[in-house]
């Protein structure tokens, strides 16, 4: 199923224009949409979500029209927000017994079943018995999981769910994650480029509420192929280096010099090595080309 | 750092909108207040007469302090939040780590929010100021702006409360970072003070509860509980001992608790929690690598459809439910509401120390003490469940699930009453639980149930609905809360605006009471349709919250609002206007029964009828009328159907020496026919007043007679509206309520005289004096008879008794109804009831006069009781005073509904369930007063004291009945049961006295001369009548009253007035004492008497001698309660600041000693080692006495038989 965003744009009472006139296609898979804090990713996400309304455009997933029909929408969405809490002193599994109850699901022992079965997915079987509140942030992402699971979902939309997990955790998440996503269409946003890297075959790069490119991972980088060029520099010479080329990144190495990746179509100047391209440099590429002009 | 914090806080606060939303509440709250006591409604509503100024430093104090314990409510939002604003939103993770000290943190959060507050109360101040003085207010009431009134309010008060409170609030919160958790601490501070208080509402315990009274309202009202009216008026508040050590605990207590806070705060991450069991603690790792599952999610059924919603309701309510009755808050409420109603319980119907048996309906009575407690409940929880997961941060899970908003909100709504069943669990557990206590099994767990759930649930459940609304309209739970406590307590309080039609009122209407002998009546259908009016505005107040109910991000009002348009169709539009037709037309209907089908009045168009009433017919008050000499009443009862029909037939005889040529006739507005048996005119029919002129054809000479048939009947009762007095079991209705009088009737003459001026009328005496000589040819009981031959034919249906005044003739069964023909042998006044019941009878004979007990069954515990009661009466009396003018005395027991009360008709005692047939009394020393026999004594003592001597309609009337019938009930109780029992009686006496009198609206007049106030006649009554056995003997005082009843029993006008029984006892008083008649008869004369000093030495021969300082002053109270001496005499030492002013004394005064006996069982007796009145002359006096045993205590007047405002300090202990 395919989600279709058209002309999409929401203001908010301070001014801020989160989504700007957005389009966008999404088919079966996972699709990651990388951008930096502040981007509009959350607003997207929540809109996309039913938990906002748009000022206008529309969104439409398969045959649903999610700004009219919402609870269409809720039946196939499994939906991870960027931050979550949950009641105190319920349990893990009390706590997705409610949810599968909230969610439709008829029968006591298919709810058991289910909350059984998301529960071993998400590795938490062995702790269903305890307070989820009391959770560490790596289980209670897993904890998000587990409940986006209970409805079977065909959409699944996840908030930045990486951001502070421990490299196991991230993995192990980034892994359920793909399992899921074989059938459906899932989204995930992220600031986190490796995250889009390894798991997406989708990506668009989304700032100030507008998508900047869409694209797949591997393409991007192909598309860059022989632009990237990097050189060793003394701190010192960093501005003069801004200032002549395209510098991407900059970062130092352990004896204080600087490391510079430069976006050139040609080598820029002989002191510079060809690099081969990584996604980082496509987002900030991205980013750059986007960076309001002094006029 | 302090002043950093600080400033950021204020500034906080200054830009929050919330703190001028409360401002602007309380400017308002308080404006209404001030300006509604002050009259400004009384364009609308009654005219607010009073003696008292409302502004007074006593009025200032007492409303500014109430306000501000309204304020209490906002602390946890106020000063809890200035702290807790840190964790909610994390702050606290970075702030802690900063540099400056507890110190200047704690302080400067506290200190800031303090201010805040402080700012609101200036607002207050002002608001009350303003309102007292708003154009339109009666500024007869108000008094000159009085600074001092507000800042020592402030400061004795107010400040050290928001100091002790504030911490109270601020330590909960710091250390639980939790609101509620402050918010309930404030709801539980106020619940146990009004337990300590009525703990400690005996007198003994004053200075106690002077102490422990965290708010010093108690403390103040140690020394102004007894200052009369002009005192009020004019007294600053005192700023003397026991005030300040309440003020300087209460203040010592607030430091305390910030200084725990203070040592206990950390800064740290994490909430203080208690922990019961204490893990070890576990070194915790967790499996780092995790295998790729295939995710295979089991098929299952998925089901949306509204019957699974229902289902999924139900379970969502069951997990909200948990979640309310597992929290603290709620289980604090449950303990502490558990046992206030226990304690309340105990308190209920307790009358001179005796309690009234544990029966069902007064268990539910005492658990009314915790409505508030189950609405408080109701407001908090519908805030904390409509913003649970928005404050658990889970609301978005929530949110994108498949389920519809109404499942959501009506499982919240569901939740609560569940909630409400076990808060009325409470109530019903609590009164078995007490009845088990008490001995008491006869648990009608049948009669809990039905009040509790079939009665009052519905109630909470309407408050439900605006709870719900309400917290899903704010964002803020805690203004939620705030809001639905102004509308719960403002709501009834738009009476005194007024708004008066339950109709307009949300949850307002008619209630329901119970009685043993009638159950609940015919309240029922009365209750419910206010009950379900109100439903379906509750309804509408749903299909509300589902347009406003939130889901997803928080929107702008505005947004909100269209978010609810576009939710308003389909079914909701429906649903919606279903409601609002069914509300509309209930309510139309209830509104066209009450104002159309019905005259209604407000109390404004009632004051203005009284007026009009006046002023239209107040000039033929002295037209000479006939006089009623006999009576003839057929009375139909049909307690079923609840009807009555009446005929009475009136003999008149022209007494007077003018001729007679109309008869003004008073009626009711049932509808009557009135037929004479002479021709006359109907001149004048006025369908308003009720009263009618008739013109006589031929005018009635001297000595003439007139006959007048009346017939009676009540309009039919509907579902709204009772049309009748009589019930299915247990009706009683007096001759007023439904035969005409003759002659004006100055009954509802308005009686404050700045009233009376608003309205262009001459002041008012209310009643003339009685040595007016012209005033004297009415009794107080009727004015247009003397004594009257009387005969009743009573009936009713087959299963009832029905009762007049007078002997069975006959008794007899007719088309299925009973009928009952009385007749009196002897002449009565004009002044009968009828009564009717399904009744039980106990008969017994005194001498040859029958004696019976019409009781209800089951009703049997103080037959015994009251029938002993009866016997001391008439023995006491025919002894003391003259024969028994009857040969029967009949005791008839009245359903409570009708009053709490027995009230003396000739040789017929309607005596009501409440006051005597459950007492639970005890016969031990220590049990209280056997009241089912002293009313009855008093009752019976009324056949003398009213049937047979009867006073002018002039002031002071009442004395010669209701202060005698008290005076002999004390006498025959002390003979009874020993002068013991009797110091509890008349500590109560004087109390009552004491307490009343402050609350004099119009004056107080001495004893003789009183206006009929029943803390006079009554109270003050039985303790002069006492003392004055006491001092010129019993004997001495009944041979006076004795050849006082001979000379005016059965008299005809003149009657006799006060005057003339004083000059009875004035002449047997011996000259030393004649000053005691003046005391206590014709001035209002106050003691204050009090033992200063006392040594106690053991003389040589085993005695002990005893060297007493005391002081002994008394004065006058004008009839404002002003202080008065005319002539004076002063004490005054080095060491005192003022003198002591007494009016001259030759008095003389009890001094005892007493030494104390102790039985085996360890109870302690009081034995009396020296008991002698002293002629005292001075107020400083020292007296030397020497008794054979170890004295314990001394006492100047130490029985309080003198009216003293002190009167504990009248003893002192060694």
């Amino acid at each position: 199923m395919k989600l279709t965003i058209k002309d999409l744009t929401k203001t908010y009472k301070n001014g801020v224009k989160a989504i700007d006139n957005l389009n966008l296609e999404i088919g079966t898979g996972m699709f990651g949409l990388l951008g930096p804090n502040g981007a509009g990713k959350s607003s997207l996400m929540r809109t996309i979500a039913t938990l906002q309304s748009p000022d206008s455009g529309s969104i439409e997933f398969g045959d649903i029209n999610v700004l009219d029909d919402k609870m269409a929408l809720r039946k196939v969405l499994g939906y991870l927000p960027q931050s979550f809490g949950v009641y105190p002193k319920m349990s893990a599994e009390k706590l997705l017994d409610y949810f599968a109850t909230l969610k439709g699901v008829k029968l006591k022992s298919d709810r058991a079943a289910l909350v059984k079965e998301v529960l071993e997915i998400t590795n938490l079987y062995d702790v269903r018995k305890k307070h989820v509140a009391g959770y560490s942030g790596g289980m209670k992402q897993r904890f998000g999981i587990a409940q986006l699971l209970l409805n079977n979902p065909k959409l699944i939309i996840v908030d930045e769910p990486t951001a502070g997990l421990d490299p196991a955790e991230r993995h192990r998440f980034l892994n359920v994650l793909r399992e899921v996503g074989t059938n459906c269409t899932v989204i995930f946003s992220t600031h986190i480029v490796d995250d889009v890297k390894e798991l997406c075959n989708e990506m668009a790069i989304l700032n100030g509420g507008r998508i900047l490119q869409h694209t797949t991972p591997t393409e991007a980088t192909s598309e860059i192929e022989g632009q990237i060029w990097t050189k060793i520099i003394e701190r010192d010479d960093l501005e003069t280096n801004e200032a002549s080329y395209n510098v991407l990144s900059s970062n130092y190495n352990q004896d204080n010099t600087l490391n510079i990746r430069v976006h050139a179509l040609e080598k820029p100047a002989d002191d510079f090595i060809s690099a081969s391209p990584q996604l980082d440099d496509v987002y900030f590429i991205a980013l750059k080309q986007d960076e309001p002009t002094l006029a | 750092m302090f002043s950093t914090i600080f400033n950021y806080e204020l500034k906080y606060w200054l830009r929050k909108p919330a703190f001028y939303i409360y401002m602007a509440i309380f400017f308002f709250l308080a404006l209404f207040f001030s300006a509604s006591s002050a009259g400004i409604f009384d364009s609308v509503t009654v005219t607010t007469g009073s003696s008292s100024i409302v502004n007074s430093p006593f009025g200032i104090n007492g409303l500014f302090n109430a306000m501000t314990i309204f304020l209490l409510f906002l602390f946890p939002s106020i000063i809890g939040v200035s702290i807790h604003r840190d964790y909610k939103s994390e702050m606290h993770t970075i702030l802690y780590s900063y540099p400056f000290t507890k110190a200047n943190y704690l302080f400067a959060k506290f200190l800031s929010s303090i201010l805040i507050v402080t700012i609101i109360i200036v607002v207050v101040g002002i608001a009350l100021f303003i309102g007292f003085r708003m154009p339109g207010t009666n500024s007869e009431i108000v008094t000159a702006f009085d600074f001092k009134s507000y800042y020592s309010a402030y400061f004795i008060y107010i400040l050290p409360n928001i100091l002790l409170f504030g911490a109270i609030v601020f330590a909960v919160v710091t250390f639980t970072r939790n609101i509620a958790a402050g918010f309930i601490t404030v709801i539980l501070l106020l619940f146990v003070q009004g337990l300590m208080e009525s703990l400690l509402s005996d007198p003994e315990n004053r200075f106690l509860a002077a102490m422990v009274d965290p708010f010093g309202a108690s403390a103040t009202n140690y020394y102004t509980r007894y200052w009369t009216v002009s005192e009020q008026n004019e007294l600053h508040l005192p700023i003397k001992e026991v005030i300040l050590y309440n003020r300087l605990l209460w203040l010592g207590i607030a430091a305390l608790v910030f200084g725990l806070v203070y040592k206990f705060f950390a800064f740290s991450q994490n909430a203080i929690s208690i922990s019961f069991n204490k893990n070890k603690g576990e070194r915790a790792t967790k499996s780092n690598f995790g295998g790729i599952t295939r995710i295979n999610l089991p098929k299952v059924g998925f089901d949306y459809s509204f019957v699974q919603n229902l289902k999924t309701t139900w379970k969502l309510s069951n997990i909200d439910f948990k979640y309310i009755i597992k929290s603290w808050p709620f289980l604090s409420i449950v303990l502490v509401g558990l046992i206030i109603i226990l304690i309340a319980l105990s308190e209920v119907g307790n009358l001179f120390g005796t309690p009234t048996l544990p029966v069902t309906w007064k268990m539910l009575n005492g658990g009314s003490s915790f409505t508030i407690a189950i609405n408080i409940c109701t407001f908090l929880y519908a805030g904390m469940l409509v913003h649970r997961g928005k404050i658990a941060n889970m609301n978005h899970l929530v949110d994108v699930t498949p389920t519809p908003n109404w499942t959501l909100f009506m499982s919240k709504f569901i939740a609560l009453i569940k909630m409400q069943l076990i808060l009325l669990a409470v109530i019903m557990v609590s009164g078995i639980l007490f009845q088990m206590y008490n001995g008491y099994y006869d648990f009608e767990i049948g009669h809990y149930i039905q009040e509790l759930y079939g009665l009052r649930l519905i109630n909470y459940a309407i408050w439900a609905f605006l709870a719900l609304f309400v917290q899903t309209l704010f964002r803020n739970p805690y203004l939620g809360l705030f809001v639905l406590l102004v509308l719960s307590v403002g709501i009834p309080l738009l009476r005194f605006a007024g708004l008066e039609q339950s109709i307009f009122k949300y949850n307002e209407g008619p209630g329901f009471q119970y009685s043993d002998m009638n159950g609940y009546g015919n309240s029922f259908t009365r209750y419910f349709a206010y009950k379900i009016y109100w439903l379906f505005a509750g309804l509408m107040l749903l299909v509300f919250t589902a347009l406003f109910w939130v889901r997803g991000l928080p929107h702008s009002f505005k947004e909100r609002l269209s978010i609810a348009k576009s939710r308003f169709k389909g079914i909701t539009i429906v649903g919606f206007a279903m409601f609002l037709i069914c509300f509309l037309s209930l309510g139309f209907k209830i509104y066209h029964v009450n104002n159309i089908e019905n005259k209604r009045t407000s109390s404004k168009e009632r004051e203005i009828k009284n007026v009009e009433w006046e002023k239209t017919y107040k000039k033929y008050e002295n037209n000479a009328q006939p006089r009623i000499v006999a009576v003839k009443a057929h009375m139909n009862i049909f307690p079923k159907e609840r009807n009555f029909d009446a005929k009475g037939n009136y003999l008149m005889v022209n007494k007077t020496e003018v001729v007679i040529d109309s008869i003004l006739l008073n009626h009711n507005n049932y509808p009557s026919t009135f037929k004479f048996n002479k021709e006359v005119d109907l001149v004048l029919e006025d369908t308003i007043y009720n009263f009618d002129i008739y013109k006589l054809k031929t005018p009635l000479k001297p000595g003439d007679s007139l006959e007048l048939d009346i017939t009676v009947n009540n309009k039919e009762n509907t579902w709204l509206r009772n049309n009748s007095p009589v019930i299915e079991n247990g009706t009683f209705i007096n001759n007023f309520a439904i035969f005409p009088s003759l002659g004006y009737s100055g009954a509802g003459e308005l009686s404050d005289n700045k009233t009376r001026k608003k309205y262009g009328l001459p002041p008012n005496d209310l009643k003339p004096h009685p040595s007016d000589s012209t005033a004297l040819g009415n009794h107080y009981i009727n004015k247009d008879s003397d004594w009257v031959d009387f005969e009743a034919t009573v009936s009713t249906s087959e299963d009832q008794i029905a009762i007049a005044p007078g002997y069975l003739q006959k008794e007899w069964n007719e088309n299925g109804r009973r009928y009952f023909h009385y007749k009196m042998d002897s002449k009565i006044l004009n002044f009968y009831a009828f009564n009717s019941a399904k009744y039980e009878v106990v008969k017994d004979k005194w001498n040859d006069v029958n004696l019976e007990i019409y009781y209800h069954k089951g009703h049997e515990y103080n037959l015994d009781r009251m029938m002993a009661g009866m016997k001391a009466s008439l023995d006491y009396n025919s002894k003391n005073f003259s024969p028994y003018q009857h040969k029967q005395a009949r005791i008839i027991e009245f359903p409570r509904t009708r009053g709490s009360f027995a009230q003396s008709f000739p040789n017929t005692i309607p005596f009501s369930e409440a006051v005597g047939f459950i007492a639970d009394v005890d016969d031990t020393d220590k049990g209280g007063v056997d009241y089912p026999f002293a009313i009855t004594v008093h009752e019976v003592a009324h056949q003398w004291w009213a049937h047979q001597v009867i006073g002018a309609d002039v002031l002071g009337a009442t004395m010669l009945s209701e202060s005698l019938s008290e005076y002999v009930s004390l006498k025959v109780l002390e003979h009874q049961q020993g002068k013991g029992k009797m110091r509890k009686f008349l500590k109560k006496a004087l109390d009552d006295y004491l307490t009343r009198r402050t609350f004099e609206q119009k004056r107080e007049k001495p004893l003789m001369y009183n206006d009929g106030q029943g803390y006079i006649r009554y109270q003050k009554g039985s303790l002069v009548f006492y003392a004055l056995s006491d001092y010129i003997g019993e004997d001495v005082l009944n041979g006076a009253l004795k050849k006082y009843v001979e000379k005016v029993q059965f008299q005809y006008p003149p009657y006799t007035t006060s005057i003339d029984m004083v000059n009875h006892i004035r002449e047997v008083t011996p000259d030393s004492l004649q000053y005691t008649i003046k005391d206590m008869f014709e001035t209002i004369t106050v003691y204050e008497n009090r033992i200063k000093d006392v040594t106690s030495t053991e003389l040589e021969n085993g005695k002990y001698q005893l060297d007493i300082e005391f002081e002994v002053s008394k004065y006058r109270n004008d009839e404002k309660g002003k202080k008065v001496y005319n002539d004076s005499i002063t004490y005054k030492t080095e060491d005192m600041r003022k003198p002591i002013i007494s009016v001259p004394l030759a008095d003389y005064i009890d001094v005892g000693v007493f030494a104390e006996d102790e039985s085996e069982d360890g109870e302690k007796t009081e034995v009396e080692l020296y008991l002698k009145k002293h002629k005292i002359t001075e107020i400083n006096n020292k007296v030397t006495i020497i008794v054979d045993k170890l004295p314990v205590e001394v006492g100047v007047d130490p029985y309080n038989k003198l009216i003293d405002t002190n009167s504990n300090d009248n003893r002192r202990r060694l």
